[in-house]
C-alpha cells in the first residue's frame, strides 16, 4: 500500500509530447481513474508509474521512494493490460504464479497464494486450463489474479475491460469495485469509457493532449467541470455549448439572451466572449418546467430529430427558423442547435414548435478563449439561498 | 488424361443413338483417331461437331480447373520426390552390394550384403566422426540461436538509430563466399595464443571444434537473425510488458516469454543451422587434419574409406546413409515442435 506521486512528469517522443507536465498525488488506497480521449497520454502516464516508460522530465514516487529510474519489477506494482496479456504457453496456475516463481518463495507459499487469489476472482478448478480454453471474462479474471497474487503496493489497470462485451463489462465493473473494497490497495485505472470512470473511481483525472485537466471526485467533474473540455467529455450525451457574449443585461448568444447580473460571473467583464454550457437534462419544455425554482426566460425552438432511448428521449432542437442542419458541425457546439433530454412519456413530435427553458442553477459559463470555467450556476446572488454556489473547481 | 475416344457422360444419349450405326464397336482404339472422327460426325450436337480430343480436354479443363491443378501438383511432387529420394535409394543399393560387384547397379543391388553397415564401424571409427560432427553442429546451433536471439530481439523489438543499415550490414556477411574468409581464418587458427594454451594445448584453434564452430556460426548467423527478428517482432508488446512488470528483466522476458512463444521460428532457425553445419564441406574439410581425435567431422569419415589403391564405395554409401540418420531424427522431432508451437499460439492482440 502506498500513495503515488507524480511530479511534473513529461514524456516527449521525437515529434510529440505525450505527457505534458502532469503532477498529481494519489492517496494510499484510493481508486483513481485516468480518463480522456484516445491519444491524450493517459496510458503513457500510467506506464511511467509502471516503469515501462521512462519520463523525459519529472519524477515518480511510490510511497516515499523515488522510483523514476527503477525497473518495473522493483517498483511493487502489478498491472492488468488491455489485451489481457496472459502468457499463452502457460496454464492458469503458471500464469498466476509467474511473478512469485521469479522471486524466492517456498512452493507451498506459492500454492497457497495462488489458491487464495484464484478464490478472490472465482477461478477455482480452472488452474490447469490453458488461456485459449477460456472465455474473455475468465481470462481477464486470471490477469487480475496474476496482479493481486503478489500483494502489490499499487495496481495499474490499463483499459482492462475494453476487450470484453458490454454485459460482461458491467459485471466486471462491479467485481473490480468489490475487489478494491476487499484489498484496499491503491488502484490507478485507465479508461476512455466515462461510465467506468464515473462508477468506480474515488477521483477522476481527466487528461487531454497530455495535460491534466481536472483531478476531482466524479460528481465534482460532472457538476463543476474545471473547463470546457471536462464539461464536454464527462457526461453522455455531451453538454451543449453556445458561444456568446457578456452584455449589459445578461448573456447574449446568437439566438437568445439570458438575463443575469454579470457579477455572478466572476473574473469576466462586459463584452467578454463567453460560452454557455448546459447539459441536455437541464433543458426543459416549458410545460414540464413547473418544478424548476429558477428557470430562464422562454426560448422558442423547433424540434428536429427525436432519439428514443427507452428511459429517455433525446430531442434535437433548432433554435433559429432558418437554421441549417449542417452535417459537418458537431451539434453540441453549434450555435443553432440544442440537445434536450426528456422523459419518454413527454408529448412531443418531430418538426414541432416548442418553448424551452434552461435550469439556471445548472448553467455553466466558460471563457471562450481559454475554455476555463467561470461559473457553475447563474442564480442571482440576491435570491440565492440554497442554490449551488458558483465555485471554481478544486 | 481422359481417353479421347471413350464417350463422355454428358453425351450418353447421343452415344447410345450412335451405337447401332457402329458395326465395328470393338475397333474403338484405332491409333490414327479415325474412329473418333467418325464418332464426332455421328453426334448431332452442333457445338460438339468440330471438337478433337485435345479441344475436348481443354474444354474439360476450363470447366474443372481443380483437376488440372491436382495433376500439376502430382507432377511436381513426383518430380521432386524422385530427384531427392532416388539418390538415397541408389545409395542404399550400392551399400547393399558386396565389394567387387559394384558395376552396373541400376535398380537392384548385385547381391545382398547388409554387413556393410557393420563393416563401416570396423574399418575406421566412423561413430567418432559422427559424434564430432554432432558436437560441432550442436555447438554452432546453440551459439547461433543465443547470439541470433539477442540480435533478433534488438532488431525486432527495439527502436534505435541506424537499425535498418545495421540489419543490412549483417546480411552483407552472407554475401561473401566462405572461400573468401578461408585463408585469413586458417592463418588465424594456426596462430598460437597464450590464453588458449590451457584449453587446446598448443594455443591454436586448428584441430579443435572451435575452428569450425566459429566460422560456420558466423556464416549461418545472418539467416538466423533474419528469421528470429521476424518472429520476435510479432510477439505483442503487452506480453513483454506483463513479464517485466511481473518481475523479469528485459532479457528474462526474452527467454521466458518471447522465445517460448516464437518456438516455430527458433526451431526453424535451429534446424536450418544444424543441417547446414552438419553437412558443411569447405571448412570441415580444411580446418582439421582429418583424424577423428582432431575433431574431424563426418565428411572426413566418409572420405576416409578412400585409400590410395582402393575406394570402398559400398562402405562410403553405407556411411552416408548412417550419417543422415541424426539429421532425419532431428527434423522429425523439430517438426513436432514446430507444429505444437503453431497450435499453442492463441495470442490475442
Amino acid at each position: 500500500m502506498a500513495q503515488v506521486t507524480l511530479e511534473n512528469v513529461t514524456k516527449r517522443y521525437d515529434d510529440v509530447t505525450a505527457v505534458d507536465d502532469v503532477s498529481m498525488e494519489i492517496e494510499d488506497g484510493e481508486f483513481v481513474t485516468f480518463v480522456g480521449p484516445s491519444g491524450c497520454g493517459k496510458s503513457t502516464t500510467m506506464e511511467t508509474v509502471a516503469g515501462l516508460t521512462k519520463p523525459t522530465e519529472g519524477r515518480v514516487y511510490i510511497g516515499d521512494d523515488d522510483v523514476t529510474t527503477l525497473a518495473p519489477k522493483d517498483r511493487g506494482v502489478a498491472m492488468v493490460f488491455q489485451n489481457i496479456a496472459l502468457f499463452p504457453h502457460m496454464d492458469v496456475y503458471d500464469n498466476i504464479s509467474f511473478g512469485l516463481q521469479l522471486r524466492t518463495y517456498e512452493d507451498e507459499e506459492i500454492e497457497r497464494r495462488v489458491e487464495q487469489a484464484a478464490d478472490i476472482v472465482q477461478l477455482e478448478g480452472m488452474l490447469d486450463r490453458m488461456p485459449d480454453e477460456m472465455s474473455g471474462g475468465q481470462r481477464q479474471r486470471v490477469a487480475i489474479a496474476r496482479a493481486i497474487v503478489r500483494n502489490p503496493d499499487v495496481f495499474l489497470m490499463d483499459e482492462p475491460l475494453a476487450n470484453l462485451d458490454a454485459k460482461l463489462r458491467v459485471h466486471m465493473r462491479t467485481e473490480l469495485q468489490r475487489l478494491h473494497r476487499e484489498l484496499g490497495t491503491t488502484i490507478i485505472y485507465v479508461t476512455h469509457d466515462q461510465a467506468e470512470a464515473m462508477t468506480m473511481s474515488d477521483r477522476i483525472a481527466v487528461l487531454n493532449a497530455g495535460k491534466l485537466q481536472q483531478l476531482a471526485p466524479p460528481l465534482v467533474c460532472y457538476n463543476e467541470p474545471a473547463n470546457r473540455f471536462v464539461a464536454g467529455f464527462i457526461g453522455s450525451p455531451s453538454m451543449n455549448f453556445l458561444e456568446g457574449e457578456l452584455v449589459d443585461d445578461g448573456l447574449e448568444t446568437k439566438n437568445f439572451t439570458i438575463g443575469i447580473d454579470h457579477d455572478v460571473v466572476p473574473g469576466a467583464t462586459i463584452g467578454d466572449a463567453i460560452t454557455l454550457g448546459v447539459r441536455p437534462e437541464d433543458v426543459h419544455l416549458v410545460e414540464y418546467a413547473d418544478s424548476l425554482t429558477d428557470p430562464t426566460d422562454r426560448i422558442s425552438a423547433r424540434t428536429d430529430v427525436l432519439e428514443p432511448m427507452g428511459d429517455e428521449v433525446f430531442v434535437y432542437l433548432l433554435l433559429a427558423d432558418q437554421a441549417e442542419r449542417s452535417m459537418d458541425q458537431d451539434p453540441a457546439s453549434s450555435p443553432n442547435q440544442l440537445l434536450m433530454s426528456v422523459t419518454p412519456d413527454t408529448d412531443i413530435q418531430e418538426e414541432q414548435s416548442v418553448d424551452v427553458v434552461l435550469d439556471r442553477s445548472k448553467i455553466h459559463i466558460f471563457e471562450t478563449a481559454t475554455g476555463k470555467s467561470l461559473a457553475h450556476g447563474i442564480v442571482d446572488r440576491s435570491d440565492q439561498e440554497s442554490g449551488p454556489t458558483a465555485t471554481e473547481a478544486e | 488424361m481422359t481417353d479421347p475416344i471413350s464417350p463422355r457422360d454428358d453425351h450418353s444419349t447421343t452415344a447410345s443413338n450412335a451405337g447401332p450405326t457402329r458395326p465395328d464397336g470393338g475397333n474403338s482404339t484405332r491409333a490414327d483417331g479415325g474412329e473418333t472422327q467418325s464418332r464426332v460426325f455421328l453426334e448431332d450436337g452442333d457445338a460438339e461437331l468440330d471438337r478433337g480430343p485435345l479441344q475436348r480436354w481443354v474444354d474439360d479443363s476450363i470447366k474443372n480447373p481443380d483437376k488440372v491443378y491436382r495433376a500439376m501438383f502430382y507432377t511436381a511432387a513426383i518430380f521432386f520426390l524422385v530427384t531427392t529420394l532416388f539418390p538415397f535409394y541408389w545409395l542404399l543399393m550400392v551399400a547393399l552390394t558386396p565389394e567387387g560387384q559394384l558395376s552396373d547397379i541400376i535398380l537392384t543391388p548385385n547381391g545382398f550384403n547388409p554387413g556393410a553397415f557393420i563393416e563401416v564401424f570396423q574399418t575406421i571409427p566412423f561413430h567418432w566422426y559422427v559424434f564430432n560432427s554432432f558436437v560441432i553442429a550442436t555447438a554452432s546451433t546453440v551459439l547461433v540461436l543465443v547470439v541470433g536471439s539477442l540480435a533478433g530481439y534488438a532488431f525486432g523489438r527495439l527502436e534505435f538509430p541506424a537499425k535498418v543499415p545495421l540489419l543490412l550490414l549483417v546480411l552483407v556477411i552472407s554475401f561473401f563466399p566462405p572461400a573468401a574468409f578461408f585463408i585469413p581464418l586458417n592463418d588465424l587458427f594456426n596462430t598460437s595464443f597464450f590464453i588458449l594454451e590451457p584449453i587446446t594445448g598448443d594455443g591454436t584453434l586448428y584441430n579443435t571444434p572451435g575452428a569450425m564452430v566459429l566460422p560456420l556460426s558466423a556464416i549461418f548467423m545472418p539467416l538466423a537473425i533474419f528469421i528470429l527478428t521476424t518472429f520476435y517482432a510479432q510477439i505483442p508488446d503487452g506480453l513483454e510488458d506483463a513479464a517485466r512488470v511481473e518481475g523479469t528483466t528485459r532479457l528474462g522476458a526474452l527467454f521466458r516469454v518471447i522465445i517460448p512463444l516464437s518456438a516455430p521460428g527458433v526451431a526453424t532457425a535451429g534446424v536450418l543451422t544444424f543441417i547446414a553445419v552438419y553437412n558443411e564441406f569447405f571448412f570441415s574439410f580444411l580446418m582439421t587434419d582429418g583424424q577423428p581425435e582432431s575433431w574431424a567431422p563426418l565428411l572426413e569419415g566418409i572420405l576416409a574409406y578412400q585409400g590410395q589403391y582402393e575406394v570402398l564405395y559400398h562402405l562410403m554409401a553405407a556411411a552416408s546413409i548412417i550419417g543422415v540418420i541424426p539429421v532425419a531424427i532431428l527434423v522429425i522431432v523439430a517438426q513436432e515442435k514446430i507444429v505444437s508451437g503453431l497450435t499453442a499460439g492463441a495470442l490475442k492482440e
